[in-house]
């Protein structure tokens, strides 16, 4: 999925404070799955915007509405009759979401209330980490299924470097090495002789080497 | 006198581009260095123009340098992330590298390493802006340096297709200029009446305009510009010229020296850019008079 981090505050009251009537607008995928921009943060913003807008002396009126995906013209096309009663849009969905918006409202401000982090998992209740950095050309099948590029510090993709120690990257005890990673999942898996095979240098086109990506599905596309 | 002080004191500055081999053989870069020297006042060296490997135009400008030519050296953003450009530049001053211009790179896609993995770490105003913090003796992080760097630091104008492209490339001159740089070189003039419009605009800008004059090598080379690239104004009539011309090579440097020669009238120097053809550059500066 792709994560996200609710942004302070502060930044997002400086960003509504010119306005009178804003639409909060959450996502409920990605967004909701980490908690950044669901329904429920969708609740929490609005009343922390009110209650710190007060402390200010100034109000709000701040209209409360998560969309099943953001990312999708289908439904932003549901916003269509809440659009003009508002001034500007603030939404919780990731950046694509927040672009799609800003697309089809071409006459209304949007602002980001969150930081769009990267596509990971989830390791545990509350902790997401990154797992594919998108690179159009996916290597897993030759490295056990771990990705080097997302989950090595230093995107190598021969072995580890020489500050790997313990299972641990050298950038910090609490990072696992990718290629100990690697190397311990090829072993139990019986293709040590992968780890040793070389690979040539990346070609980065497929991974948006070559500019903005677009997928065209010519038996879908219309 | 050095490329700066000329430009200071308002003299007419020739400059040449010269590109470093793809591979190690010097020795046309430097027979062309020798050729056109106390002839022009520097050399432009370009880095990987147009997204070609070649040979840094760091070691290119320390060559010209050794044959007693000036350079100017070419710095931009695709290759090197802020630690190596920074690195670079301090080199480019200790190894007697005075004049640099910032310029904009090609996108990978468009040269001959299309699978290689893009920086833009900074942008050309960052990266204007980054010499000017390493000239005050700081670095990007705020540290200081042991000893400043010292660069006189232009910039350019990309060709532009209409005018709401020109307006959008003014605009970004605008911030660049106001982020250092201190001369501009602009694209090929094939039009002087064309130019003299996109001049007075140009010179709003405040700083020495330096034009680029393109050596047509060929009709075939002026009917691709003229097609390719309308906002480049190659007229009916230049095309018509050359085809005309039964020494068509000639023409192409007749029209370039003559261009330089009406140009020094109006800006405050001139580019020759004669891509691969440098030992033609004592016969253009030859009909531009100088
Ligand atoms: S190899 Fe590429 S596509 Fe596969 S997980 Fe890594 S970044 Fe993602
Ligand atoms: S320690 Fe491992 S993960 Fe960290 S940079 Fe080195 S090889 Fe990559």
């Amino acid at each position: 999925m792709i994560t996200a981090e609710r942004k302070p505050l502060e930044e997002l009251i400086e960003y509504v404070r010119p306005f009178k009537r804003i639409l909060l607008l959450g996502c409920n995928e990605c967004v909701t799955v980490c908690a950044a921009g669901g329904r429920k943060e969708v609740g929490l913003l609005a009343s922390g915007l009110h209650m710190a807008l007060l402390k200010s002396g100034s109000t709000i009126e701040i209209r409360e509405h998560t969309l099943e995906r953001q990312c999708d013209p289908e439904y932003v096309e549901e916003l269509v009759p809440m659009i003009d009663g508002v001034d500007a849009i603030m939404s919780m969905a990731c950046g694509c979401g927040v672009q799609e918006l800003a697309r089809r409202f071409k006459g209304k401000p949007v602002f980001p209330a969150v930081n769009t982090k990267f596509m990971g998992a989830s390791e545990r209740q509350g902790v997401w980490a990154e797992r594919c950095q998108g690179c159009g050309d996916c290597l897993l099948g030759k490295t056990g299924g771990i990705c080097p590029i997302a989950r090595c510090a230093k995107q190598l993709m021969n072995g580890p470097c020489g500050g790997s120690t313990g299972g641990h990257c050298e950038i910090g005890d609490d990072v696992d090495c990718a290629w100990a990673l690697i190397w311990e999942r090829l072993k139990e898996l019986g293709q040590e002789e992968r780890f040793v095979e070389i690979m040539p240098a990346k070609d980065w086109r497929p991974g948006g080497g070559s500019g903005p990506r677009k997928i065209i599905r010519e038996d879908l596309a219309e | 006198m050095s490329f700066q002080k000329r430009l200071q004191s308002n003299e007419f500055v020739v400059l040449a581009e010269m590109h470093t081999p793809k591979g190690v053989n010097i020795s046309r870069l430097v027979t062309d260095a020798r050729r056109i020297k106390g002839r022009v006042d520097a050399v432009v060296v370009p880095d990987m123009d147009n997204g070609i490997m070649r040979m840094s135009a760091m070691a290119g400008g320390v060559l010209m340098q050794q044959q007693g030519v000036e350079t100017i050296m070419h710095v931009y953003c695709r290759d090197r992330n802020r630690m190596a450009i920074q690195g670079d530049i301090l080199a480019a001053h200790v190894l007697g590298i005075q004049n640099l211009i910032v310029v904009h790179s090609e996108d990978m896609s468009q040269g001959d390493h299309s699978d290689a993995k893009p920086v833009y770490d900074l942008d050309e105003i960052g990266l204007i802006k980054a010499i000017g913090q390493l000239q005050k003796g700081k670095d990007l992080a705020g540290f200081d340096l042991d000893g400043e760097p010292s660069f006189i630091t232009g910039c350019s104008i990309a060709p532009y297709a209409d005018d709401a492209a020109l307006a959008a490339e003014l605009s970004v001159a605008r911030e660049k200029v106001a982020a250092g740089a201190r001369f501009i070189i602009t694209p090929p003039v094939f039009d002087l009446q064309h130019f003299t419009s996109f001049l007075a605009k140009v010179k709003e800008l405040g700083v020495p305009v330096i034009p680029t004059v393109f050596l047509l090598k060929s009709l075939a080379i002026a009917q691709y510009i003229a097609n390719s690239e309308p906002g480049a104004h190659i007229s009916d009539e230049l095309i018509r010229r050359i085809r005309k011309s039964p020494d068509r090579e000639q023409e192409g440097i007749l029209i370039a020296g003559e261009t330089i020669a009406a140009l020094k009238a109006m800006t405050q120097g001139v580019l020759i850019q004669t891509l691969g053809w440098e030992h033609k550059l004592p016969a253009i500066l030859d009909i531009a008079g100088l």
